[in-house]
């Protein structure tokens, strides 16, 4: 047994995921991660982490393809289990409820939350058999807290993904595996593509700190809720949001 | 596998466990309750098991939904095919 911890990251083919994975690496956790197919981000990640670094195709939503990956993760880090799950893949998709099709409403909540569902279940076994507890930690936004014209259904996704983090967190507290939803704000990433240049003033104007928060800002606090440190921390929804919703 | 049979290597991931938890073997019959204090294993150690014996069978009788079972013995005929 190498004895380092091994932790999944969904979604790591590009922004955040990526971003994240590059900072676990550099922290020396073991890191799997799945997405639909390769991306010069998953090949970056590949030479960084070399033996530490796991990828395998996997749609998240998809039940059968989520068992395969994370069996093949557990078989990959093999005495090292999995000490922790960060559910990051997600989509977002905009447009007024009115007309946004049905299947696109339907694709969404698969992915989001059913995915974030599907991948916990997956990796609670292995979880629930470790003796220094675990970490799930779901990466929500906050706009399943606030809402936003124009993304009902995403908001919906994001909202029951808080939910799942405080059933979860009551569920396997027991064994002393924590459960947290990290809510980041406008983060360049998930939001820059829907936003026009006045509604981003808009919001920077009204954020305390007078700056979005950056995806350097979300990893920190990921990677504090992975560490001892914040074992005494579950069920939570934290915002890294510079405050806007203060 | 039979009915036997599974039931054999449902006591052997009970066995398996309990050893996890730094706990003695325990005693399964077909009567053995696996919820109500006979076996001091809890909800969460139910749900390892069904995973466990999902990998010792090589199939799932709950994938369709939930089905009843109170004893070791009702366990087993659930994965009699």
């Amino acid at each position: 047994m190498s004895g380092r911890r091994h932790v999944i990251v969904t979604g790591g083919s590009r922004g955040l995921g990526a971003a994240m994975i590059e900072g676990l690496l550099a922290d020396g956790y073991r890191v799997s991660t799945c997405s639909r197919s390769k991306s010069a981000a998953i090949d970056k990640l590949s030479d960084l982490g070399g033996d530490d670094f796991f990828w395998q195709s996997a749609q998240v939503g998809e039940a059968d393809q989520v068992d395969a990956f994370v069996k093949a993760a557990g078989e990959w880090a093999g005495e090292d289990g999995i000490y922790g799950l960060v559910n990051n893949a997600g989509v977002a998709r905009t447009g007024i409820l009115a007309s946004f099709p049905n299947i696109e409403s339907e694709k969404l909540i698969q992915i989001n939350l059913i995915g974030a569902i599907q991948m916990a279940r997956a990796c609670s076994p292995y979880l629930l058999k470790r003796e220094d507890g675990g970490r799930i930690i779901n990466i929500s936004s906050i706009i399943g807290a606030r809402g936003y014209n124009g993304m009902s259904a995403y908001s919906a996704s994001k909202a029951g993904m808080d939910g799942l983090t405080r059933a979860l967190a009551r569920e396997l507290g027991r064994r002393q595996i924590t459960v947290n939803s990290v809510s980041p704000g406008y983060v360049a990433t998930e939001m820059s593509s829907t936003l026009t240049p006045p509604q981003m003033m808009q919001i920077v104007n009204r954020t305390p700190l007078g700056r979005l928060a950056t995806e350097q800002d979300v990893f920190e606090l990921v990677r504090f809720l992975l560490s001892d440190k914040a074992a005494s921390i579950t069920g939570q929804v934290i915002l890294v949001d510079g405050g806007i919703s203060c | 596998m039979t009915e036997d049979q599974i039931l054999a290597e449902i006591s052997k991931a009970i066995t398996q466990i309990m050893s996890d938890k730094g706990l003695p073997a325990p005693t399964v019959t077909a009567d053995t309750e696996l919820l109500g204090g006979e076996l001091p294993i809890d909800s969460l150690d139910l749900a390892m098991l069904v995973r466990e014996m999902e990998e010792r069978v090589g199939f799932d009788p709950f994938q369709d939904g939930f089905i009843d079972f109170r004893t070791a013995g009702e366990m087993a005929k659930l994965y009699v095919k």
